[in-house]
């Protein structure tokens, strides 16, 4: 009986292996597009690869092909009316994915312009056929199919059309070939096109041109059988090809932080106190104040708090350069060249005007990866903005909440440091609403008191702790240290900036609680 | 691709003939040979404009080349004429210029290593690379 049961079960787990077909997936060759498709391309899909010209259409393919094609298992490049193979042999072999040994034994071109030229489909399949079947290929891509059907399918043969594409797909598959069209469609062709509802999987690519600099972006439109991250997704064609920058960053599946969590030292111990014995470790501390008040110099005491506790850590820096960055730390007496040395800490510099802010967050979490980093500072959001490209610049916040988001999850303790202008008005903490990616806020300001301008500090937020609500006088030494001063009680209307003394201090003002 | 390139493939295929094309001429049987390939590559309009070119560079270097024409299949016309009208050396002489024209022609457009990957698909037993190998050396020395 015991026995029966246990064959039961055993035969029902096999039933349950049997039951549903695995699709096993291929590696596209692109860097993080595994991850937005959801792991690979599906094996003996039958694929649509298009846009507007110049979007990477052709590269992508050849990515895909390379990284596939084997001797055994090769892949078959037919091109038709469109780039031809000389050409397309001549550029792409520019980008390093190209294997020159490939050509001929894993990967094979075809032009079959001729046949098309010559009004023949149906000599189309037979030759498609006849080169699968004779090279046991298992890839296959169409360059460029657009300009076929247009040349085949003139208007009026919607039907032909259909039975064609349908006849393409079913014999492409029973061939155990996985297949790309690649083709510059428009997105108003999409609709009753018959390609894009016969095609398992639509791969769009689109560029904007803004300003001076040109935004690539990638949208996996339909995929069946699996999940794909929805959503455009920044793509940069360098030469090692296409890369994409998944919206997801590539931080699923992270290891999240610990529930009970450390108090980490900001590296200026009275600031310490003021946070409740210091920032709870995968915060994110946003630092804010006008120029001048000292943002970076904090910024270098908890890079260096961290590190001489052992905990590896990363700047991004996007105003000063590294040099004049470490210089300043060591007139601070800050070591940050020793760690650097020891590959414990790392500054990230960027300067160009056209990059995404998935590139740059990209590098960002593939340093926090290297260096195993439990703490990072960006200084300063405002210059991180300024090296957008202006078409990136409206995804900013949004991005920057993903990124936050996937490394405070994952345990790393962010600071990030903003110059605002102070107003005599207000107290603003940045011109950004971000305070919601924030989970602590520490504002700087200049105000003027007894014929001088100083500088004040408050703990405006912190998010699941306590802290000083005092507004606290500080200085920032040549040696680096910021001592922080009493709570003002003789004056109101420090968060303006031009206090009132409302009486003369009797007694020292209590310590923070 | 140097001149010596072109005398070396063409005297590999000489050696390689079948004794029925002894009479014909080696640089179409090279042409002749590359055209399926580089057909596949280029389609057949293809292979006839590169062909056209490097038979155009060679003219301007032998002019008794100009009177050769290339057909609509892409092979090579009058070759086996013109040998019988002209002596042997410099027969020898305008086929090697347009074999060294079109291998230089495909290096110029895909490169050397996939010209020569190219030529050993097809003469498989001709070590190109290690001439050019060779021939560098001597060229450092």
């Amino acid at each position: 009986m015991k026995r029966n049961k246990i064959r039961a079960r055993k035969s029902s787990k096999i039933i349950g292996r049997t039951n549903k077909v695995r699709i096993r997936k291929l590696p596209t060759g692109v860097r993080g597009l595994d991850d937005i498709v959801g792991g690979g391309l599906p094996e003996f899909s039958f694929n649509i690869i298009a846009g507007a010209p110049g979007c990477g259409k052709t590269t992508l393919a050849h990515q895909i092909m390379f990284a596939n094609a084997t001797p055994q298992k090769p892949g078959l490049y037919f091109t038709i009316l469109g780039e031809p193979a000389i050409k397309i042999l001549r550029y792409q072999q520019q980008y390093s994915f190209f294997d020159l040994a490939k050509v001929g034994k894993a990967i094979r071109f075809i032009n079959l312009s001729e046949l098309v030229l010559e009004n023949d489909v149906g000599g189309v399949l037979e030759e498609i056929a006849r080169e699968v079947q004779a090279s046991n290929s298992s890839l296959v891509v169409m360059d460029s199919f657009h300009s076929m059907v247009r040349k085949a399918f003139g208007a009026g043969r919607e039907t032909d059309l259909q039975s064609f594409i349908q006849r393409l797909a079913v014999l492409l598959t029973s061939l155990e070939a996985t297949t790309f069209l690649v083709g510059e469609y428009a997105e108003g062709e999409m609709r009753d096109n018959p390609i894009f509802t016969v095609a398992d999987g639509l791969f769009w690519l689109s560029q904007n041109v803004e300003r001076n600099s040109v935004v690539r972006k990638l949208q996996v439109m339909k995929l069946r059988g699996q999940g794909s991250v929805p959503g455009l997704h920044t793509v940069r064609i360098t030469e090692d090809g296409l890369q994409a920058f998944p919206r997801t960053l590539g931080m699923d599946g992270q290891k999240a932080r610990p529930l009970r969590r450390r108090r980490l030292s900001i590296g200026i111990s009275e600031l310490d106190n003021m946070m409740g014995g210091g920032l709870l470790e995968g915060d994110s501390v946003l630092i804010s104040g006008p120029s001048g008040t000292g943002k970076s110099a904090m910024a270098a005491h908890f890079l260096a708090a961290g590190l001489r506790c052992g905990e590896a850590a990363i700047a991004a820096i996007f105003e000063e350069r590294p040099r004049s960055y470490m210089a300043r730390a060591r007139t601070f007496g800050l070591d940050l060249q020793t760690p650097q040395k020891k590959g414990t800490f790392e500054i990230l510099h960027q300067h160009p005007l056209d990059i995404s802010v998935d590139e740059t967050m990209q590098e960002i979490l593939d340093a926090v990866k290297r260096l195993n980093a439990k703490r990072l500072v960006i200084d300063s959001l405002v210059g991180f903005e300024m090296t957008l490209a202006p078409g990136f610049r409206e995804d900013f916040r949004e991005s920057l909440y993903r990124m936050m988001a996937a490394l405070t999850g994952a345990g790393v303790t962010v600071l990030t440091t903003i110059e605002i202008e102070d107003t005599f008005t207000a107290m603003p903490a940045s011109q950004y609403t971000i305070s919601f990616l924030t989970d602590d806020i520490i504002r700087l300001r200049y105000v003027e008191i007894d014929g001088q301008l100083r500088r004040v500090m408050v703990v405006i937020k912190m998010r699941r702790s306590s802290h000083s609500k005092d507004i606290r006088e500080y200085l920032v030494t040549g040696e680096g240290v910021v001592v922080i001063g009493p709570r003002h009680t003789d004056y109101a209307g420090l968060t303006t900036g031009i206090p009132e003394r409302i009486r003369h201090l009797q007694q020292k003002a209590p310590e923070p609680k | 691709m140097p001149k010596e390139f072109a005398r070396r493939l063409l005297a590999h295929e000489v050696a390689s003939a079948r004794p029925a094309e002894a009479n014909d001429s080696t640089a179409f049987h090279v042409c002749e040979k590359l055209r399926p390939s580089l057909s596949k590559y280029l389609g057949v309009d293809g292979f006839r404009s590169v062909l056209a070119r490097a038979l155009a560079r060679a003219g301007a270097e032998i002019p008794w080349m100009r009177v050769l024409h290339i057909k609509a299949d892409g092979s090579l016309e009058g070759l086996g004429e013109l040998k019988r009208k002209l002596d042997s050396s410099s027969v020898a002489e305008g086929e090697i210029a347009l074999v060294e024209q079109l291998l230089e022609l495909l290096v110029i457009f895909i490169g050397r290593a996939l010209t020569l990957e190219l030529l050993h698909d097809i003469w498989p037993r001709f070590d190109g690379q290690k001439f050019l190998k060779e021939a560098e050396h001597y060229e450092e020395k």
